[in-house]
């Protein structure tokens, strides 16, 4: 497989620079051209307020998630590198659980620092240090049908807000505009997920309809938006055990992202050109 | 402790443990039980007892050795030609039921510690990377060797609460590797060529036999109530491990997997069992901070350095 101007992809095999979590720095490395040029030629992505993001110490960055196959995670850490440069330090990602069942899939992710979602992965990333990515919708988000694009699903159990204040986190909201257009859903076959065990899938007007050629996304135009960081450290150690508190918090995020999606939907103008 | 018991006296990490008891000059005796012969050299310190755990005169043997520890490690985990998976079963649980029956009657037994296994956790596309101790029951028990895991552990928790006077120790121990040890994945890797899942690529934890002996001495020293992960801190993708063995990855399509080697069993060649299939798929991460704080015990080894220790033995044999 080779696009004019990109290396061969690289092979799936783990470096001896990988860590505990089977992130490999050399593979995350590795992928970057392909990912830059989804992020530059494809997507045309502007990613906006990187400055925002702590540059030390753990970060928790909840984001909307779309487009039925969540591209939104590599194109993000796309985005904070390029606009970082070398004070760049790579997000981590919780990925639904699903994915890990997946041959070759499941390790390409886990190579680029995805981790199953599970609060304790989340939490140990945090105490760590690292600054991991959260997508509270979950694969109610990715798998929504294209008429509700651009609203925001329930956002879970709020369990993110409970991480952040648990390991003392900032969390930084972060909104993403384009992603919703890369595969339309706009049916699903029940009984295939069912069988396949799949959380569903989805009839885009390409896929099953042109096979793989369904699988190539639709070059929509993105843009990433992280906003002010929410600090927590003020509140009292307790206030993760607060149900309604944190109840309130994960709304008051999610309000904000909502917003920033509109925003950034009136800035984009076009969805394609 | 001073006057131990060592179950499975006669495996090699039995014997191993038995020889660095005995190296202890605070150690008054171990008893070797163990219907096989032990390979070690003679102590007046040391007593073998030919039985099997399951012998109804259990009791009375162990009656006049005054026990005061118990490390059982005669949990067996893999079945064979002529070891029946209902032998196993019973080996692993009745044998531990009788076990236990007998430590009633001990008055000075103050410490009980069991080699468990890390496998109660499973291997799962979904879980954890790391396991803490309170997830053992976090995904069902799909394979024969983990149910008996956990009865083996239930029966010690059941019987720790009797004897509140004794600690039951649960160690979880990781696949353990060593040159000379007769373990699932020392059978895996010893083979020329190994199946992986095509498309799979798990991580792996393990723990080399050295400092499974050594963890078991420190349990012994610092006994702790409930079970404690045992494992080297980091995990190590399986491709590097094969790599760094120099072994040919036979990779199959996942639909396929179990219907290959069952045919390859069929053609007389070894049988993998469930577990180590799963773990080849999925992996497995335990969390050892526990360990670590609590136990006080670190592992010589990495992970990648067991796996290097084990790969210049086989280099050796080979020269």
């Amino acid at each position: 497989m080779k696009l004019p101007g990109l290396p061969p992809f690289p092979p799936l095999t783990a470096g001896p620079r990988e860590d505990r979590w089977g992130y490999d720095p050399d593979f995350a490395s590795s992928v970057e051209p392909w990912l830059e040029f989804m992020y530059d030629r494809w997507w045309r992505v502007v990613t906006t307020g990187v400055e925002r993001l702590p540059a030390d110490g753990p970060v928790l960055i909840v984001a909307n998630h779309a487009g039925v196959v969540p591209w939104d995670a590599s194109m993000m850490a796309t985005g904070i590198r390029r606009e970082e440069g070398d004070r760049y330090r790579h997000p981590r990602f919780l990925v639904l659980d699903w994915a890990f069942s997946l041959p070759w899939a499941s390790v390409g992710i886990r190579r680029f620092g995805g981790v199953p979602a599970s609060p304790h992965n989340a939490r140990a990333l945090l105490e760590e240090g690292h600054r991991v990515m959260v997508f509270p919708e979950g694969a109610k988000g990715v798998g929504k049908p294209y008429k509700n694009r651009y609203r925001l699903e329930r956002f879970g159990r709020g369990g993110f807000v409970e991480l952040a204040i648990r390991a003392q986190a900032p969390i930084v909201p972060c909104a993403i505009v384009g992603s919703e257009e890369i595969y339309p859903k706009i049916g699903e076959l029940g009984l295939v997920a069912r069988l396949t065990g799949a959380p569903y899938f989805p009839i885009t007007p390409t896929f099953p309809l042109l096979g793989p050629f369904g699988a190539i996304p639709l070059p929509s135009r993105w843009r990433i938006e992280f906003d002010e960081p929410i600090d927590v450290s003020g509140l009292p150690p307790g206030a993760a055990d607060d149900r309604a508190r944190v109840f309130e918090l994960a709304e008051h995020v999610r309000e904000r992202i909502q917003a920033k999606v509109f925003s950034n939907l009136v800035e984009r103008e076009g969805a394609f050109l | 402790m001073a006057r131990v018991l060592v179950t499975g006296a006669a495996s090699r990490l039995g014997t191993v443990l038995a020889a660095e008891l005995l190296a202890d000059p605070q150690t008054e005796r171990v008893v070797a039980i163990d219907t096989r012969d032990v390979d070690l050299p003679a102590d007046d310190r040391l007593v073998h007892i030919a039985a099997d755990l399951r012998s109804p005169d259990l009791s009375a043997l162990l009656a006049p050795h005054r026990i005061d520890a118990i490390v059982h490690n005669d949990v067996l985990q893999f079945p064979e030609p002529g070891r029946s998976v209902r032998l196993l079963h019973d080996t692993n649980v009745v044998g531990t039921l009788q076990l236990l029956a007998a430590a009633e009657h001990l008055p000075e037994l103050r410490t009980v510690v069991l080699r468990s296994s890390a496998t109660i956790y499973g291997s799962e596309p979904n879980a954890p990377r790391f396991f803490t101790e309170a997830m053992a029951d976090r995904f069902p028990l799909r394979t024969r060797w983990q149910r008996d895991v956990a009865e083996v552990e239930r029966l010690i928790a059941a019987f720790a609460r009797r004897r509140p006077d004794v600690t039951a120790s649960i160690l979880r121990f990781q696949p353990i590797l060593g040159r000379t040890l007769d373990t699932p994945i020392m059978r895996l890797v010893a083979s020329p060529v190994i199946p992986t899942w095509m498309g799979f690529d798990p991580m792996v934890q393990v723990i080399h036999g050295d400092d499974v002996v050594e963890a078991l001495m420190a349990t012994l020293r610092n006994p702790l109530r409930g079970p404690v992960n045992v494992a080297a801190e980091d995990t190590v993708s399986l491709s590097r491990v094969l790599r760094r063995l120099g072994k040919r990855a036979i990779p199959l399509l996942p639909g396929a997997y179990e219907v290959v080697l069952g045919a390859a069993a069929r053609l007389g060649l070894p049988r993998m069992d469930e577990d180590t299939m799963r773990f080849l798929r999925y992996g497995r991460g335990v969390d050892t901070t526990r360990m670590r704080t609590e136990l006080g015990f670190e592992p010589t080894l990495s992970s990648i350095g067991a796996i290097e220790l084990v790969a210049m033995a086989f280099e050796e044999a080979a020269a």
